[in-house]
C-alpha cells in the first residue's frame, strides 16, 4: 500500500513537473502584453519588438486609395503612437473608435500584424456600447 | 404591469425562501407534511416565474418602453420573434430566464423522482430553492428587469443589437442556459445524497439522465455559437477562444468526464469521491462561467460592463458553494470508499480514468488561460494575455489524445484486458489507422495535426464500426434474425452503450471538421467590376455592387460569380446591412457556398459605390460542414442513450413510448425550421417587399424597384410593376415571383439581395434531414421487429445453446456483463 502510494505520488510529481515545464515554456512564447498607449510611451524603448496588444483610440485614419493599406494614430490619455496595417478591418474600425491592436513596436511606429485589429465589439450585456449612437 | 412584475419576483423570492426553510425543517424532523409543503412551494416558484416571464414578454410584444429593459433591447420595427427573444437578450432578463428554467427543470426533476428517492427530495428542493434565491436576489436588488424610467419614458426603443438579430443567436443562448441550468439538478441530488448520507448508487441514477440532457443542450448551444460566429461575424472561423465561449466549454468538459466516470462507479463501485467532485465542479463552473461573462472580470473583446457589486455577490456565492460542498465531501469521506481497486492499466476503468484526467485538465487549463490576464495583473501588475495560438498549441494535442481514448476505451475489457483480447480488438482499427495515415501522407496533406487527426478519425471510426458489426453478428447468431434486425435489436437493448458509440461517431465527424481548419486558405481581393482573382482553386469575379433597403435596414450587396476550373460554380452575394439606429455598426452578411469538401466563404470587406470597386475577404474552409453534421449525429446518439430503459425491455410491448420520446427530441431539433416557415404576408406588404427584392430592369440605375432614381421617367419600371402586380394577383408567392424574374432575366443579379436562404439553409438542414431519416428508419425497423410474435429473450437465454466462434463467445460474455 505504501509503496503504491509512493508510486502514485511519484507519477503525479513527474507529470506535474512535465506539464508545468511545458506550460511555462509555451506560455512565454504565447503571451502578449496587454497595454495602453500611454503606458508604452512612458518608456517606448522597453517595449521595442515585444508582442503587444495595444489598447487605444483610432485617430487620423487614412487609407491609401485602391488598397487595403491603412495608416492611423492610436491615442490614449493624450499619448499617440503612429500605426500601420494592411488587410481587412472590422466595421467598427474608424476614427475615435476604441481598438485593441496586436503587433509590435518598431522604431516608434506600431506595425499591426495581419488580422490584428480587434475593435471593441458591442456586447449584449453592455448597454453603453450596444446603444451605439 | 412593471409593478406587477417586480411584485411577482419578490413573491417568488419569499416562496423560494419558504421552500428552503420548510424543506430543511422537514428533512431534519422527518416531517412528511413540511416536506410536502416545501415541494409545493417549489412548484409554486415555477408558476410564479412563468407569470413574471409572461409579463416581460407581454411588455416586449406591446412595446412598453416605460420599462428600461424593454426600451434598451427592443424597438417597434423588430420582428416579433426577436421581440420575444429580447427577453434573454440582456443581463437582467437572462438571469430571470435562468431562474425560470431552474424552477421548471427542478419541478420536473422533483416530480419524477419523488417516490423513488423520497429521502433525498427535501434536500434537493432546499438546494435548488437556495440557488433560485441567489439569482432572484441579484434581480431584485440590482438588476431588476422590471425597472421603469422614473421621469418620462422614451417614445422608442434602442433595439436589440443587430449582431444578435440572427436566427442562431435567438436559440443559442437559451440552449446554453438550458445546459447550464440542467447541471444544477445533478448538483442538488449529489448534495442531497451527501447530506443524508444515502451514498449508495441510487442518486447517480437520478442524476445521470439530467446530466445527459444538460450535456446535450450544452453541446447544442456551443455548436450554435460556433455556427453563429461562422455565419455572422465574418472572420472565417468559428471558435476564437473568447472568454464567453470558454465559459460554456468549461462545464462541458467536466460533464463529459462525469458521464464517463459514472459508468465506472455503477459497474465497479470505484471513483465515488471523484464523481461527487465532478458533479460539484460542473455546477461550480456553470456559476463561474456566468460570473466570468457577466462581471467583466476578464478583459474580453466582448467587454462586459465592469460591475463590482455583481462581482462581489457572485464571489460570495461561489466561495460559500465551494466551502459548503467540499466540507460535506470531506465529512462523508468514510462513506465514499471504493469497493474495488484498479486491477490493471489495460482495463476500461483505467482508460476512463485517463480520459477523466485529461478532460479535467482541459477544463482547468482553459480556466487558467482564460483567467491568465487577470491573474498576471493581480500578481505582476502587468496585464499579459494569451491568444488563440496558445490555446490551440495545447488543445490540439489534448484533443488528439482524447480522440485516441475515444477509440481505445470502449474496446478494453472491464478489470483487465488480456493480450489476445487486445490483438483481437485492435487489428482492424490499427490497420485503418495506418492505411489512412499513409493515404493522407500520399495526398500531400502536410499539416501534422490534421494528418494525425484524419488517421485517428479512421481508427475510431473503425472501432465503432467493428463494435456494431460484431455485436450484430453475435445477436444474429443468438436470435436467428436477419442482420439488420439484429443491429436494431442490439441498439435497442443496450441503448446507453450503442447510443454512446453513435455520440462518439458524431465527435469523430466534428474532429474531421476541426482538422480541416488546419489547411484553410484565405485571401483579400480588391476588384473592379469584371476583374477576378483566385484562391485555392476557386476564382472569384466581381460583378457589381447594389444598394437596397427595407423598413429595418439599408443593404449594400456585392454580386460575385465563383468559378472552379473555368466552370461557373455559383453566384454569391455577400452584403453589409446597416440597421436603423445602429448605422455605425453595419453587420456583415457572409455569403457561403457550402459543400462537403469545402466551403467558399466570402465577406464584403470594403466597397466604393461610386467606382463600384469592392474588396472581398475570401476564405476556403475545408470540411467545416462536418462539424454541424457531427452534432446532428451526436444528438441522435444522445437521444438513443436517453430513451427510457424500460421502453426497450420488452421491445414489443413498449416501443410506442420510445417512439414518442424520439419524435419529441427530433421535433425539438426540427422546430427552428418550422418556426421559420410561419410567415403570412398580405398582398400589399408582398408588393412592397418585392419592390425591394427586385432590381429595376430599366437598365443602368443599379437600384431596386422602390429606389429607382429614374422613377417616373422610367417606363420600364412601370411595366415591371404591372407584371409584379399580375403575378401577385395570380396568387404567386414571393419566392415564386422572384424565381420567375430570375428565369426571365437569366441571372440572379435581378435580385437585390442574395438568394442565400434556400441554398444555405438546405445545407444546414442536412443534419436534421439525416436525423429524421435515421429516426424513420429506426421506427420502420422497430415496427418490423415488433411484429415478430415471440422473440427469444435476447442472447441471455439463447447464448449458451447457439454455437458461436470463440472470439464471438468472448464478446458475448462481454455483452452479458453489460446487461443491467
Amino acid at each position: 500500500m505504501t509503496s503504491k502510494a509512493i508510486k502514485i505520488a511519484l507519477t503525479c510529481v513527474v507529470l506535474a513537473a512535465a506539464l508545468g515545464g511545458l506550460m511555462y515554456t509555451t506560455l512565454s512564447e504565447g503571451t502578449e502584453y496587454y497595454i495602453h498607449v500611454d503606458e508604452v510611451m512612458q518608456n517606448p524603448s522597453a517595449w521595442q519588438g515585444k508582442k503587444l496588444q495595444l489598447h487605444g483610440f483610432v485617430a487620423d485614419l487614412r487609407q491609401r486609395p485602391n488598397s487595403l493599406d491603412y495608416k492611423f494614430d492610436v491615442q490614449f490619455n493624450g499619448k499617440i503612437i503612429p500605426a500601420t496595417y494592411t488587410g481587412v478591418v472590422p466595421d467598427t474600425f474608424k476614427n475615435a473608435s476604441e481598438v485593441v491592436l496586436k503587433g509590435q513596436l518598431h522604431d516608434g511606429a506600431f506595425a499591426v500584424e495581419p488580422n490584428g485589429v480587434m475593435a471593441k465589439c458591442p456586447s449584449k450585456y453592455n448597454p453603453q456600447s450596444a446603444a451605439g449612437s | 404591469m412593471p409593478a406587477l412584475g417586480t411584485f411577482t419576483l419578490l413573491a417568488t423570492f419569499v416562496v423560494a425562501s419558504y421552500a428552503l426553510a420548510a424543506s430543511i425543517a422537514g428533512g431534519r424532523r422527518r416531517s412528511r407534511a413540511l416536506i410536502e409543503s416545501g415541494v409545493g412551494a417549489f412548484y409554486m416558484t415555477a408558476a410564479l416565474m412563468a407569470v413574471a416571464s409572461g409579463i416581460i414578454i407581454h411588455a416586449f410584444v406591446t412595446d412598453n418602453y416605460a420599462i428600461k429593459y424593454v426600451q434598451r433591447y427592443s424597438d417597434v420595427a423588430q420582428p416579433l420573434a426577436y421581440k420575444i427573444t429580447s427577453y434573454w437578450g440582456g443581463l437582467d432578463g437572462s438571469i430571470m430566464f435562468w431562474v425560470l428554467l431552474l424552477s421548471v427543470f427542478g419541478t420536473i426533476a422533483v416530480a419524477s423522482n419523488r417516490e423513488r428517492h423520497r429521502e433525498l427530495i427535501p434536500w434537493v428542493v432546499a438546494i435548488m430553492a437556495a440557488t433560485e434565491m441567489f439569482f432572484i436576489f441579484i434581480m431584485v436588488v440590482h438588476n431588476n428587469p422590471f425597472d421603469t424610467f422614473v421621469a418620462s419614458a422614451p417614445a422608442e426603443g434602442k433595439g436589440l443589437n443587430p449582431l444578435l438579430q440572427n436566427f442562431y443567436m435567438a436559440i443559442h443562448p437559451p440552449s446554453l442556459y438550458t445546459g447550464f441550468v440542467a447541471m444544477t439538478i445533478p448538483y442538488a441530488f449529489g448534495m442531497a445524497a451527501l447530506i443524508t448520507g444515502h451514498l449508495d448508487d441510487a442518486w447517480l441514477r437520478a442524476v445521470r439522465r439530467w446530466t445527459m440532457i444538460g450535456w446535450l443542450f450544452l453541446t447544442f448551444g456551443l455548436t450554435l455559437g460556433m455556427l453563429w460566429a461562422y455565419e455572422e461575424l465574418g472572420w472565417g472561423g468559428f471558435w476564437g477562444w473568447d472568454p464567453v465561449e470558454n465559459a460554456g466549454l468549461l462545464p462541458w468538459f467536466t460533464a463529459t468526464a462525469f458521464l464517463h466516470s459514472v459508468m465506472v462507479q455503477e459497474r465497479r463501485g470505484m471513483l465515488r469521491v471523484w464523481n461527487v467532485t465532478l458533479v460539484i465542479t460542473t455546477f461550480f463552473l456553470t456559476i463561474f462561467g456566468t460570473f466570468m461573462t457577466r462581471s467583466g472580470v476578464v478583459q474580453s473583446v466582448h467587454a462586459f460592463g465592469e460591475d463590482r457589486w455583481l462581482a462581489g455577490l457572485f464571489s460570495g456565492f461561489m466561495i460559500l458553494l465551494l466551502t459548503f460542498s467540499f466540507a460535506y465531501v470531506i465529512y462523508r469521506l468514510p462513506l465514499l470508499k471504493s469497493r474495488h481497486e484498479l486491477d490493471s492499466w489495460f482495463s476500461r476503468e483505467a482508460a476512463f480514468l485517463a480520459n477523466n484526467w485529461i478532460l479535467l485538465f482541459s477544463a482547468f487549463f482553459i480556466l487558467f488561460a482564460t483567467m491568465f490576464p487577470t491573474l498576471s495583473e493581480a500578481v505582476r501588475g502587468q496585464r499579459l494575455t494569451v491568444g488563440p495560438p496558445f490555446f490551440n498549441q495545447w488543445m490540439r494535442p489534448i484533443g488528439l489524445v482524447l480522440l485516441v481514448l475515444t477509440g481505445i476505451a470502449p474496446l478494453l475489457a472491464w478489470k483487465k484486458s488480456t493480450l489476445s483480447n487486445l490483438v483481437q480488438q485492435f487489428t482492424w482499427p490499427v490497420a485503418a489507422l495506418i492505411v489512412t495515415g499513409a493515404a493522407v501522407f500520399a495526398l500531400g496533406i502536410r499539416v501534422w495535426s490534421s494528418g494525425i487527426c484524419f488517421a485517428l478519425c479512421a481508427f475510431v471510426g473503425a472501432t465503432i464500426l467493428q463494435e456494431f458489426i460484431r455485436g450484430a453478428s453475435v445477436r444474429k447468431g443468438a436470435s436467428g434474425s436477419d442482420y439488420f434486425t439484429a443491429l436494431v435489436g442490439l441498439v435497442a437493448r443496450q441503448q446507453r452503450r450503442y447510443g454512446g458509440y453513435i455520440v462518439h461517431l458524431g465527435i469523430v465527424l466534428m474532429f474531421l471538421g476541426f482538422a480541416g481548419q488546419g489547411y484553410k486558405q484565405e485571401k483579400d481581393m480588391q476588384l473592379n467590376p469584371g476583374e477576378q482573382n483566385s484562391v485555392a482553386g476557386f476564382t472569384v469575379r466581381h460583378d457589381s455592387i447594389a444598394v437596397t433597403s427595407d423598413d429595418q435596414k439599408q443593404m449594400i450587396t456585392g454580386h460575385v460569380t465563383v468559378f472552379r476550373n473555368g466552370k461557373q460554380l455559383a453566384q454569391m452575394a455577400p452584403a453589409r446591412w446597416f440597421f436603423a439606429k445602429h448605422e455605425s455598426q453595419p453587420t456583415t452578411e457572409v455569403a457561403i457556398r457550402r459543400a462537403p469538401g469545402e466551403d467558399v466563404y466570402i465577406v464584403l470587406a470594403a466597397y466604393d459605390i461610386g467606382t463600384q470597386n469592392a474588396t472581398y475577404a475570401v476564405t476556403v474552409n475545408p470540411l467545416v460542414d462536418w462539424i454541424w453534421l457531427g452534432f446532428g449525429i451526436l444528438a441522435i446518439g444522445t437521444g438513443i442513450a436517453l430513451l427510457p430503459e424500460r421502453a426497450f425491455a420488452f421491445a414489443g410491448a413498449r416501443v410506442p413510448e420510445g417512439v414518442v420520446t424520439t419524435s419529441l427530441l427530433l421535433l425539438m431539433l426540427l422546430l427552428p425550421g418550422v418556426a421559420r416557415a410561419q410567415t403570412v404576408i398580405q398582398k400589399d406588404a408582398l408588393r412592397q417587399q418585392l419592390e425591394g427584392d427586385l432590381m429595376c430592369t430599366c437598365g443602368g440605375c443599379l437600384a431596386p424597384m422602390n429606389n429607382c432614381p429614374m422613377a417616373g421617367a422610367c417606363h420600364g419600371l412601370k411595366e415591371q410593376r404591372e407584371k409584379v402586380n399580375r403575378m401577385i394577383d395570380q396568387g404567386m408567392t414571393r419566392e415564386q415571383i422572384k424565381a420567375a424574374f430570375v428565369r426571365e432575366h437569366g441571372g440572379v443579379d435581378v435580385l437585390s439581395a442574395p438568394p442565400d436562404e434556400g441554398f444555405n439553409r438546405l445545407a444546414w438542414a442536412l443534419p436534421y434531414v439525416a436525423g429524421a431519416t435515421g429516426a424513420a428508419l429506426v421506427g420502420l425497423v422497430a415496427y418490423r421487429w415488433t411484429r415478430r410474435p415471440a422473440m427469444p429473450d435476447a442472447p441471455a437465454a439463447a447464448g449458451a445453446e447457439v454455437p458461436v466462434e470463440d472470439a464471438l463467445a468472448a464478446r458475448l460474455d462481454d455483452e452479458l456483463r453489460d446487461l443491467d
